[in-house]
């Protein structure tokens, strides 16, 4: 059931939360059970053979852990083992529904092997919950999650506003949440968690499904072989870029809202992204749920690993500015791009998810490398960031928008059209219409190598128009976490001290004027839900 | 110099090498979200280089919790006499 779809909007919601908080007038425990169910029930909406795989991983994984909280203390080695056999079977559970085919695949593709594919149907959310599920095992070996019971472990799992494209969350964060809740309708959660659901909605659907429609037709001639002019190129790539990201900030949004309905605050995930000064800030910004997750489980272990091994051999460890190249490469350079790899392969079975995280992990590592040079020649930092921001913006922005075409293209030599079309390698190029009215000037621009286009005026207009509003709202206005700071939108934000004009001007209250603002946006959102469209983060 | 001073003293000049800035100060109240740079990355390598320094282990599982500047301190504390 998706959250931008009458039934959810209509049916499911309304009763979900009626029922919750009657329920939670009588007794909390029936309305978190009800809630818990409600979740089971939107997760098999959608295929309800799923619920007869999510269930018994449920059921194991929470065997696990009591097992491994009996151990506990008196045989550390035992609990080990079982996390190790309980990471072990819920990478296999996902393994075997994503990448089987993928490595089938691949395997057929390198040694003309005959491996049979089949087409299975990723389980939703899959990807999201596997994680979750392996840091609830890790969390209990370390010993940060005191006291659950099954109906706590299934509410963690399940909650049904993160649950199928995250924000990832941690057990040790929601369940003091649902423990506190008071599980009764309250005017500012029901007004924050509106305002939060109604702007994501508006975002989904009035600014990011547009341009779906725009890009869709450009990735699909790259994936034909048809060459692209610079205009087209940069169009699919801006385009694209913008889609995902008021795509996934809207489902942000929304997630966060649904879940303050309920009295529960999420973790931030989504923070003005695009306005990001250099890959590594980028990285702390966009999903940031995802990061937070990839560093403390793997980079941060892999790294300590790492280190202590060179520290036992003698050699230096990564210290800054006093660094040599060896621990440069195995200390940050080797984590970082295993780290990023993993994020690649975690976002989809498929060569251009492998190049993007790896792409991604290079950027990483040069913006690593600049932090080491750049102090030894501009040993000043608050005077660079001062003076280099905005090229350290551009320079992100531009890598981000090239890696995102891996993101979208069908295939690899599909994302290397666009990307050739984007230096100029196809020519430039005019709509046909255009070219039409010039006259003998199109002759001269023949010559400069501009040739008239399949693009009709109309779309070129509508394109760069789409593309130029989108981009000034997304560099320019406070996002929602901002808006909302005083009313804690995300768990842990807090106003900022000295907000700017617009911001001020822009801040969020339980107003008059607010709620009229809300409702026009809640509105024009309703009445765009049209045609199902999925969440692009749906598919990971 | 108490050996908390001490400590900061040195955990401070390790930042100052990290991130490049000699404008660095800590306190046992200093968290990540006050000093500009010090993001979730470089995080990992300010404790790397604070075992080195000391000649310690933490607990994977206390590196991921500790609330602020102090806590490390502590932690070195203990780490040592472990």
């Amino acid at each position: 059931m998706l959250f931008n779809s009458y039934p959810f909007l209509f049916g499911f919601l309304p009763i979900v939360l009626a029922g919750f908080y009657a329920l939670g007038a009588r007794n909390r425990e029936w309305a978190l059970l009800w809630l818990t169910a409600a979740s089971l029930l939107f997760y098999a909406w959608w295929r309800p053979v799923n619920v007869l795989l999510i269930a018994p991983s449920i059921l194991i994984n929470y065997g696990l852990a009591r097992a491994m909280e009996r151990t506990g203390q008196d045989k550390p080695g035992h609990t080990k083992i079982i996390l190790i056999a309980g990471i072990i079977f819920n990478l296999c559970f996902l393994g075997y529904f994503k990448y089987l085919n993928f490595l089938g695949g691949a395997l057929n593709d390198a040694f003309g092997t005959g491996f049979v594919l089949t087409q299975l149907v990723l389980p939703l959310g899959i990807s999201f919950i596997t994680f979750q599920k392996i840091a609830f095992l890790v969390d209990i070996q370390a010993g940060r999650v005191s006291r659950f019971t099954l109906r706590d472990y299934g509410l963690f799992v399940l909650f049904f506003p993160q649950l199928i494209a995250g924000p990832i969350v941690h057990y040790r964060e929601m369940m003091p949440q649902f423990r506190a809740a008071s599980c009764r309708f309250d005017a500012t959660d029901a007004a924050v968690g509106l305002t939060l659901f109604s702007i994501g909605l508006a975002k989904k659907l009035i600014l990011a499904d547009p341009l779906s429609r725009l890009v869709a037709p450009l990735y699909g001639h790259a994936a034909a072989g048809v060459p692209q002019s610079l205009t087209e190129a940069w169009i699919a790539a801006l385009g694209f870029t913008l889609q995902i990201y008021f795509d996934f900030s809207g489902y942000t949004d929304m997630a966060l809202g649904l879940a303050r309905f309920f009295g529960i605050k999420l973790p931030m995930n989504f923070n003005s992204p695009l306005k990001a000064t250099s890959i590594i800030d980028f990285w702390l910004r966009w999903h940031i749920s995802l990061t937070r997750f990839l560093t403390a489980y793997i980079y941060n272990p892999m790294t300590l690993a790492l280190s202590r091994r060179r520290m036992a051999l003698g050699k230096p460890v990564f210290g800054g500015r006093n660094t040599n190249l060896s621990a440069f490469l195995v200390m940050l350079a080797m984590p970082t791009l295993l780290t990023m790899l993993i994020s690649g392969v975690w976002h989809g079975a498929g060569y251009t998810f492998i190049l993007w995280g790896l792409l991604h992990g290079v950027l990483l590592c040069v913006n690593h490398a600049w932090r080491l040079i750049r102090p030894r020649f501009w040993p000043d930092t608050k005077r660079y960031n001062r003076r280099m921001a905005p090229i350290g913006f551009l320079l992100t922005f531009l890598s981000v928008v090239f890696a995102m075409v891996l993101f979208r293209a069908p295939t690899v030599s599909a994302a290397v059209m666009v990307w050739k079309g984007m230096i100029g390698s196809y020519g430039a190029a005019l709509p046909q219409a255009v070219f039409a009215r010039l006259g003998v000037v199109a002759e001269g621009l023949t010559a400069l190598g501009i040739h008239p286009a399949w693009t009709s005026g109309t779309l070129l207009v509508e394109a760069t128009l789409r593309i130029g509003v989108l981009l000034l709202i997304a560099l320019l206005m406070p996002n929602t976490l901002e808006m909302l700071a005083p009313y804690e939108p995300a768990l842990g934000v807090k106003p900022a001290k000295d907000p700017a004009w617009l911001r001020r001007r822009l801040s969020w209250a339980p107003s008059g004027a607010w709620a009229v603002g809300v409702a026009c946006i809640a509105l024009a959102g309703i009445l765009s839900l049209g045609e199902l469209s999925e969440f692009l983060y749906w598919q990971f | 110099m108490s050996d908390e001073q001490e400590r900061l003293t040195t955990l401070t000049q390790i930042l100052r090498d990290l991130l490049g800035d000699d404008s660095i100060v800590l306190t046992a109240a200093t968290v990540r979200d006050d000093i500009p740079g010090w993001d979730s990355f470089s995080y990992i390598n300010f404790i790397v280089a604070v075992e080195a320094e000391y000649g310690v282990r933490f607990r994977i599982a206390d590196v991921e919790s500790f609330p602020d500047v102090g806590a490390i301190v502590a932690a070195i504390g203990t780490a040592a006499r472990r």
